[in-house]
């Protein structure tokens, strides 16, 4: 216990840390709800909010006797793909001027530094797989609606998905195995069979290759060419809707993100306004400058895009542009898997991350919106080592197949030797 | 031309809130409130399926065309009795459009039927303001109407129609009858906020059209405003709220999914001024007398359906009536008590129905006992021989007219008695 809090000094990973666990340590996103323990979504405008719930799936995991370890580090409200947008920026556990991806960083540094672990995460555009390739673990994303979201606070509702990471698909399994299934308190949340698949195919997309760094590349192609040795077909397919794809996705994360956020009014929960003498309007716009700047940057985009006069032009243009993908890659998907690199790039320094302009990080997200904005399962894990920096691929397949993408996982697994930089055992 | 449509909104009679399940009849305030209807983070809403079967139910009574599945949406403005600073309602695909209800002289067009939630309820002290989050979350519709209502009769008639189908259904119409009013006498449109029951809105339509009407008398045009009604000085007000249209940004609630509409049952709607009407034709008595005993009646309404083919009408009207003034709700068998007394010619006040109520056997008259008059009619007749009263009419009616005089006895009661004592003989 005592190495794992030395080590979060320097990474930030937990944002506390219980005193002692004699079960299998889960480690839970600060979005999600745990009874009498402070639930912030790593935002100032939460500190102090004690849920007089447990969120489902951490009620899952403690009937499951799993124990649990400490609630995690994250982006403020899930708004970003780095880690860096909070008070205490996340730091990548293989060097720690880089960034740990985000938005679920802590849970991704938790995974790479405790060797006997899970990690209760959560995605809404990429916040599982791009921090699970950074710091070189397994992430996976169920299907939307086949974990319960009662608990999570919400970023974008008909987008977030409460996921896992792990350092191993059996762990991932065990892990899903606990969590799915319909819960009476959510209602998106229903009584889906979840299958598998066993088509032996690879669809590469031009559209989720284009614009991807060289150095990324190569290392995509050698474990496209691994995977043919292992009896994988591989197929070049286009798929040109996937071209609207960032717009789409932000245009509904932030119209639903500035609906959710009106919430934090500053008189009932986390942050105090206590300036009751002032009328109302003052009082909660006064509570709102307790957001960070991309919470703030989302609600002014996000009431935009759903005001009355450019509505149908952006946000029920977007969700229709969602319908068409999913129907789409669904399709496509019930013959096999898509594969891509994580991130156009490699892991970025944290310093190199801070000069990005914000529709510059926004196109980041191309490859991991996809299945994101559609809801399908995916998963992402390291392929490759390069200057001790992991490099990641993601690999999705369609609605409800989440077993297959855990198959396809497990046969790469089984070949490929993980490397972790900390090593922490028994707590 | 007058045009005037209303905007109803009624509470769903629900044990539960819509969304959670917290009871909806808490008095001590803050008392039934959870993580959903407070809001919390992290919580979800969850539909309750009463609430929907008992909105499709008055969609079908106001013979609305119900959307094969409905869906809600988020309704964004900030204000303290707004715990979520949105409110989750309808606007496509709500629980019903396209319907009307008709009333004795005309038929009045409702535009839609929505569910939505109560925000809390406010409550102004002079230094503070207190919020009670008791009604956060209790189910309503709005009932929205076209303008179809031209005269402020018409608005009663069809007010009083409106509440009689929703009573029917198990909705309090006599609780918080909360309307807002679009009132038109020329081009322009006035709203008037949050009219609180009938009687009001009746005053502040009457108002309204008299004010309107002295601006165009005056050569002026009606502002197009929203106005609010002081029920103190039984006038309305301009509200100081900007004119322009507000923005909610309305998105599809992505915690809802669509709710299919088909196999949820629907409650029979009741019509109770049509079945008047029937009553009056088919037995040839009074319509509106009938109207109004059955209009926010059920047990009367459902006396008279258990009585109709089994007794004289007028009677049966007036055993309901008699039910009705002395607030009686009598088993049918005590019904059948009753209606026999009527029968019998009596005069019936409270002792009487009391007696009945209480399962006394009864006389027909006040203070008389039929034991009594069971008594002198065995005395007046063991001082006579059979054959001087056995079939003879004079005797007979010698005989009643002595016991109705000396006991202040019905003569029909009397004769009734005196029959049964000598058939035994």
């Amino acid at each position: 216990m005592q190495e794992l809090k030395k080590i979060n000094g320097e990474l930030n990973a937990f944002s506390n840390i219980s005193t002692s666990v004699d079960k299998f340590p889960f480690s839970v996103k600060d979005n999600i709800c745990v009874k009498n323990v402070e639930t912030t979504a790593s935002s100032k405008i939460l500190k102090g909010y004690i849920p007089p719930f447990n969120a489902t799936v951490v009620e899952r995991m403690l009937e499951k006797k799993f124990g649990f370890l400490g609630k995690t580090n994250m982006d403020e409200f899930g708004f970003g793909s780095f880690g860096t947008n909070n008070e205490n920026v996340a730091r990548n556990p293989f060097n720690n001027e880089y960034v740990a991806g985000g938005s679920s960083s802590g849970a991704a540094i938790a995974t790479s530094i405790l060797k006997y672990h899970v990690a209760i995460a959560e995605s809404t555009g990429g916040s599982i797989a791009t921090p699970a390739a950074f710091c070189g673990v397994t992430g996976f994303v169920p299907t939307y609606g086949t974990v319960s979201r009662y608990g999570l606070i919400d970023y974008a509702n008909s987008l977030d998905k409460i996921g896992i990471m792990a350092r191993s698909i059996d762990d991932v399994k065990i892990t899903y195995d606990t969590i799915k299934g319909p819960d009476r308190y959510d209602a998106t949340c229903t009584d889906n069979k979840i299958g598998n698949h066993d088509n032996k195919k690879i669809f590469i997309i031009d559209q989720m290759l284009d614009g991807v760094e060289e150095n990324v590349r190569s290392h995509f192609d050698n474990f496209i060419s691994k995977m043919e040795n292992e009896g994988y077909a591989i197929e070049e397919k286009s798929v040109d809707v996937l071209d609207k794809a960032i717009a789409s996705y932000y245009i509904v994360a932030m119209a639903e993100a500035s609906t959710n956020l009106a919430k934090y009014t500053g008189f009932k929960y986390g942050f105090k306004n206590e300036q009751y003498g002032h009328g109302y309007n003052r009082f909660f716009t006064e509570a709102r400058n307790e957001f960070g700047k991309e919470a703030k940057r989302r609600i002014v985009l996000g009431t935009l895009v759903r005001s009355a006069s450019v509505k149908d032009k952006y946000y029920i243009k977007a969700l229709k542009i969602r319908r068409i993908m999913l129907n789409e890659l669904n399709k496509l998907l019930s013959g096999g898997f898509i594969a891509s690199p994580v991130m156009p790039m490699l892991t970025p320094r944290i310093d190199d991350s801070e000069k990005l302009n914000p529709v510059e990080v926004y196109k980041m997200d191309k490859l991991t919106i996809p299945p994101n904005l559609c809801g399908l399962p995916h998963v992402s894990f390291p392929i490759a080592y390069r200057d001790s920096m992991p490099i990641g691929v993601q690999v999705m397949t369609s609605q409800f197949n989440d077993y297959a993408i855990m198959d396809f996982a497990k046969i790469w697994e089984e070949k490929f030797e993980y490397k972790y930089r900390y090593n922490i055992g028994e707590l | 031309m007058m045009r005037i449509g209303l905007e109803v909104h009624v509470a769903l009679p629900t044990k539960t809130k819509l969304f959670c399940s917290c009871s909806t009849s808490a008095k001590e305030p803050n008392t039934s409130i959870c993580p959903i209807c407070m809001g919390f983070p992290g919580s979800k809403p969850m539909l309750n399926k009463n609430a929907l079967a008992i909105a499709l139910s008055i969609s079908n009574a106001l013979k609305c065309e119900i959307p094969k599945q409905i869906s809600f949406v988020r309704k964004v403005y900030f204000y303290p009795d707004l715990p979520k600073s949105y409110q989750i309602t309808q606007l496509q695909r709500p629980a019903g459009v396209n319907g009307s209800v008709s009333y004795n002289k005309g038929k009045v067009g409702i535009r839609r039927v929505q569910i939505e939630e109560d925000p809390a309820k406010i409550i102004r002290e002079e230094e503070y303001t207190l919020v009670d989050f008791n009604r956060s979350g209790i189910p309503l519709v709005e009932i929205v109407t076209e303008p179809d209502i031209t005269d402020e009769e018409s608005l009663r008639d069809f007010i009083s129609e409106l509440k009689s189908i929703l009573y029917y259904l198990g909705v309090d119409v006599e609780g918080e009858f909360k309307a807002d009013l679009n009132i038109s006498l020329a081009e322009q449109r006035v709203e008037i906020k949050n009219v609180t029951g009938t009687k009001n809105l009746i005053d502040a339509t009457r108002y309204e059209i008299e004010r309107q009407t002295s601006v165009i008398n005056s050569g002026q045009k009606v502002k197009p405003e929203t106005r609010s009604y002081n029920a103190e000085k039984m006038i309305t007000e301009s509200s100081r709220e900007k004119e322009s249209d507000e923005e909610y940004g309305y998105i599809f609630e992505p915690d809802l999914t669509e709710y299919d509409t088909d196999g949820i049952n629907l409650e029979k709607p009741t019509y109770a001024s049509v079945m008047a009407a029937e009553y009056s034709s088919k037995y040839n008595v009074d319509g509106t007398l009938i109207k109004s005993l059955i209009m926010f009646d059920k047990n009367a309404l459902a006396k008279l359906e258990y009585a109709k083919d089994k007794h004289n009408m007028k009677t049966v009207i007036n055993a309901v009536e008699l039910l009705s003034r002395y607030k009686k709700d009598f088993s049918n068998e005590k019904f059948e008590e009753l209606l026999k007394t009527i029968e019998m010619g009596a005069y019936i006040d409270s002792t009487v129905m009391n007696k009945i109520e209480i399962g006394e056997k009864i006389d027909i008259n006040k203070g008389v006992r039929i034991e009594d008059i069971d008594a002198l009619l065995n005395s007046i007749l063991s001082g006579m021989k059979k054959e001087e009263y056995k079939d003879n009419k004079k005797v007979f009616n010698f005989i009643v007219g002595k016991v109705v005089k000396e006991k202040k006895a019905n003569p029909k009661l009397v004769a009734e008695r005196l029959k049964a004592i000598i058939d035994k003989v």
